[in-house]
């Protein structure tokens, strides 16, 4: 925290730490460049951030706040440092890329409040709590269906050390909160009230962006082959489940799901096995869908005389296409699903435990590993661009000191509008919903779940939905947390809203007595709910900017459920920097480094074989497993029941086993 | 399968040039002071002790040097099982940094760590601007342990190290008998809930 200059010469200065420019500044770092990495913000990730509840709060408020302040370029005491030969080109220095932001509370502020104003170690929860007060009285003036403000959104307001301390000794001595390990919950099923989602606001971790990773999609393989992946840790999607004839029924995608299904007749199961196993290989099969690869999928699946069941499954749930798609992508997108099946359990996907903004964080560790330099809150004013070759030279940050790179590589949101040549874009609707109960109700409290919701309307777009337990270690128990994301049409609120509705019951205003926890009501109640617009770049190519050559910008994350795009990106991106040097290779593992002790310099690392046993928490963490009778070990593909581990045989076998075989 | 009966994850924080790195070092080689290039490319070290007839492996990690502009990645303290909290007894402003620390460890660790406040550079006792007892009393106040150590002398290191591995020790045997069922296995973190099934990928 001492105040420290930066140095004034890099290779390549990065600005932004969303998942696209966090990689890249790995693999730039990974070979040998120096790296400085910046973000205005005070949280890594951009649009890809994750924050606990109070966090998010407090993101609210600066978008809020931006909103209503204009910015204002200010360019004093830098000017002597611009040559004549120089120009300089400004960066925007506010981030528009959020819109339409509206927050809903529902969660009751009345229960508890003697208890948890009794309560001994929570520190200032009482001023929390008042302003929640104010908060819920303006919302009620401005009616229901406006924003309302909440709380205090400083996350230091709550100095509560051990405030959910299960099983620390303070709290057994003291033992008078609500404690609320997970098995507990389960049991007690208690209201959730506005101060408890405050008080356990850190249990949270609320993605911007809510993506899952196809366990063989490209980021999982990034994360492997440079051994990123010794950052996190990953759980399963246990089930897919699709809003279907007005009820949410899951997804029949492994062996064992099709036949165990009680919703397929044994026709269908015949069917759909065999359809799937077609997909698995189609290139083979020519004669099948020649005819049909630009017509959309859903005449294709029609033709092969599935029922209007399995065409919902395949079409929505398992390729994810639009009705309109061409055959040839669905039956693309159908075989990775397929083939991404049992490579770590029944389900295609992974979610990162601590939300999907770990991701970006970890390759970010990477680069400060290999000596890139991190610096939160700092920015960019200016770049400065030699006029004769047009290229950028050196940028201005935003303390006014002057550093020279020879590659510039920036966000999207960095960039100001009179830089764009192409000024119209998409944008992605989301929603955060915070609920007090599954929405599968026979469920185990312990699962992730993915939700397709084909369009309500003809008209309305096709949203997806992830459903996340406290078990992923985004959420505090007794709650879940439910992002909602699809491709805008409108406003988050205009395509998200009635989804929320149909599928989760939503107080008709923030004073409605909520009757969360009463069993008559089988929908998930919803406490607490936000909407929001983010840009979505993608598409953009550097040919859109109106930059120097040097200049790279990266676009922030894109509408589609996995990161496939944004790792492209990065790994093109690097390339324009480095053409010939590799992208991303394997990090030594800290087992297998010797040190020439006399020397005290000059770690030798052993080869650059990479042992087998690269895993160091997998080791016992899979004993563990075995032991609490869990579906995963650190053995992938060992779910003989699954599809893709029979069908796909043949496809582990030409493949490379996983990431780091030489 | 390793020879060991627990495995740790400690991770060291505090103001850059309060001699992190050379704990670490002196610790796991049992150098001072370390090269400076070494640590390029080096995530964490990895010493395993005994401790009576324990066999604890501790995966030692440092900051990368993103505490030098306050930029320290929330997924930094994840699942770590204890914390190293350093700050340098010559230098006052290493000490008043402590309480945004502690509000980072707030935030981002489990609240089960076990967090040591170390006042490093004992060696440079000339120079000492924060008294020990006023250390000791800011740690009592926020249930830490507290010692003082020199990594360029070697004072305290190993005991720094092994009384770590102690409490940590203790408090996984005390999770298992607390609660049989759903005991953490050694190295598990045991704030994740049981059940977890997580995966690390390879």
């Amino acid at each position: 925290m001492a105040a420290d200059n930066l140095p004034s010469e890099f290779d390549v200065i990065i600005l932004g730490t969303g998942l696209t420019e966090s990689v890249i500044a790995a693999a730039c770092s990974r070979v040998g460049l120096r790296v400085l990495h910046l973000d205005r913000r005070n949280y890594y990730a951009g649009n890809w951030a994750s924050f606990t509840f109070n966090g998010l709060l407090s993101w609210i408020e600066e978008y809020k706040a931006q909103q209503q302040t204009p910015s204002t370029t200010s360019e004093q005491g830098w000017n002597d440092q611009i040559e004549d030969e120089e120009e300089v080109v400004f960066l925007s220095s506010v981030d528009s890329s959020i819109s339409n932001l509206e927050v809903f509370s529902y969660a009751s502020d009345k229960s508890e409040d003697d208890e948890l104003l009794n309560s001994p170690v929570v520190g200032s929860l009482p001023k929390a709590a008042e302003e929640m007060n104010g908060c819920h009285k303006e919302a009620q003036d401005l009616g229901s269906s406006s924003a309302c403000t909440q709380g205090d959104g400083d996350p230091h307001n709550l100095e509560v050390k051990n405030q959910d301390s299960c099983l620390s000794e303070e709290s057994k001595k003291t033992d008078q909160q609500p404690i609320r390990s997970p098995e507990q919950a389960v049991e007690v099923k208690k209201k959730i009230t506005y101060a408890m989602l405050l008080k356990e606001g850190r249990r949270f971790n609320i993605d911007l962006m809510s993506k899952l990773l196809y366990s063989r999609g490209l980021l999982v393989d990034l994360l492997i082959k440079s051994n990123v992946s010794r950052y996190a840790e990953f759980k399963n999607i246990s089930c897919i489940l699709t809003c279907h004839n007005g009820k949410v029924e899951q997804v029949p995608c492994s062996r064992a799901d099709v036949f165990g299904s009680k919703q397929l007749t044994v026709v269908e199961k015949r069917m759909l096995m065999k359809f799937l196993t077609f997909c698995l290989d189609f290139e083979q099969h020519q004669e099948e869908f020649k005819d049909f690869t630009e017509i959309p999928f859903l005449e294709f699946l029609k033709c092969k005389n599935l029922t209007e069941n399995l065409q919902h499954f395949i079409l929505h749930s398992i390729a994810m296409v639009s009705q309109d798609s061409p055959t040839i992508n669905g039956l693309k997108a159908t075989q990775h699903f397929l083939r991404c099946l049992g490579r770590y359990g029944n389900t295609p996907f992974l979610f990162p435990l601590y939300g999907l903004g770990e991701i970006p964080q970890c390759f970010c560790r990477m680069c400060a590993v290999f000596g890139g330099i991190y610096c939160l809150r700092h920015s960019v004013q200016c770049l400065v661009v030699d006029k004769e070759s047009g290229k950028c030279k050196a940028v201005i940050d935003t303390h006014g000191q002057r550093i020279s790179c020879s590659h510039f590589v920036v966000e999207d949101s960095y960039i100001r509008d009179d830089q764009r040549m192409q000024t119209t874009y998409k944008k992605i609707s989301r929603a955060v919903v915070i609920t007090d109960r599954s929405i599968l109700p026979s469920q185990s409290d312990h699962q992730i779940s993915l939700v397709t919701v084909p369009p309500l309307e003809p008209s309305s777009p096709a949203v997806r939905m992830v459903e996340l337990s406290s078990f992923s270690m985004t959420c505090m128990p007794g709650t879940y947390l439910v992002h909602l994301t699809c491709s805008s049409s409108g406003s988050a609120h205009e395509d998200l809203a009635p989804v929320v509705s149909r599928l989760f019951h939503v107080p008709s205003s923030c004073t409605e007595e909520s009757i969360q926890g009463s069993e008559e009501n089988e929908k998930p109640v919803v406490l607490w709910a936000m909407y929001f617009n983010m840009r979505d770049t993608s598409g953009f190519e550097n040919s859109s900017y109106n930059l120097p050559s040097n200049v790279h910008v990266c676009t922030g994350p894109d509408d589609s459920l996995g990161s496939d795009y944004s790792i492209n990106l990065a790994e093109l991106v690097f390339h324009q920097l480095l053409p010939d040097e590799e992208f991303c290779p394997p990090a030594p593992n800290p087992e297998d480094i010797i040190y020439d002790g006399d020397q005290g310099e000059g770690a030798i690392f052993e080869g650059d074989s990479q042992k087998e046993e690269a895993v160091i928490e997998g080791e016992d963490g899979s004993q563990a497993h075995k032991q609490h009778g869990a579906t995963c070990s650190s053995e992938p593909a060992e779910s003989t029941d699954s599809i893709g581990h029979e069908i796909l045989t043949e496809y582990d076998i030409q493949s490379p086993p996983l990431g780091n075989s030489p | 399968m390793e020879d060991y009966d627990y495995l740790f994850k400690i991770v060291l924080i505090g103001n850059a040039g309060v001699g992190k790195t050379c704990l670490v070092r002196r610790f796991t080689q049992g150098l001072f002071p370390p090269g400076q290039g070494a640590t390029i490319g080096v995530d964490f070290m990895i010493k395993t002790v005994e401790i009576k007839g324990v066999k604890v492996k501790l995966q030692i990690w440092d900051t990368a040097g993103q505490e030098r502009f306050r930029s320290i990645t929330q997924s930094y303290y994840r699942s770590a099982n204890a914390l190293i909290l350093t700050y340098d007894i010559t230098c006052e402003d290493s000490f008043r940094c402590l309480p945004e620390w502690l509000r980072e460890i707030e935030q981002y660790a489990n609240n089960q760590v076990v967090t040591i406040l170390v006042g490093n550079k004992i060696d440079l006792a000339e120079k000492r601007e924060v008294h020990r007892q006023r250390a000791e009393e800011f740690a009592e106040a926020q249930s830490m342990l507290y010692l003082e150590t020199s990594a360029k002398e070697s004072d305290n290191v190993e005991k720094l190290f092994l009384d770590l591995a102690c409490v940590l020790i203790r408090e996984a045997k005390q999770n298992t008998l607390d609660n049989n069922e759903s005991a953490p296995m050694p190295g598990e973190d045991p704030s994740l809930p049981p059940l977890l099934g997580s995966w690390m990928l390879s």
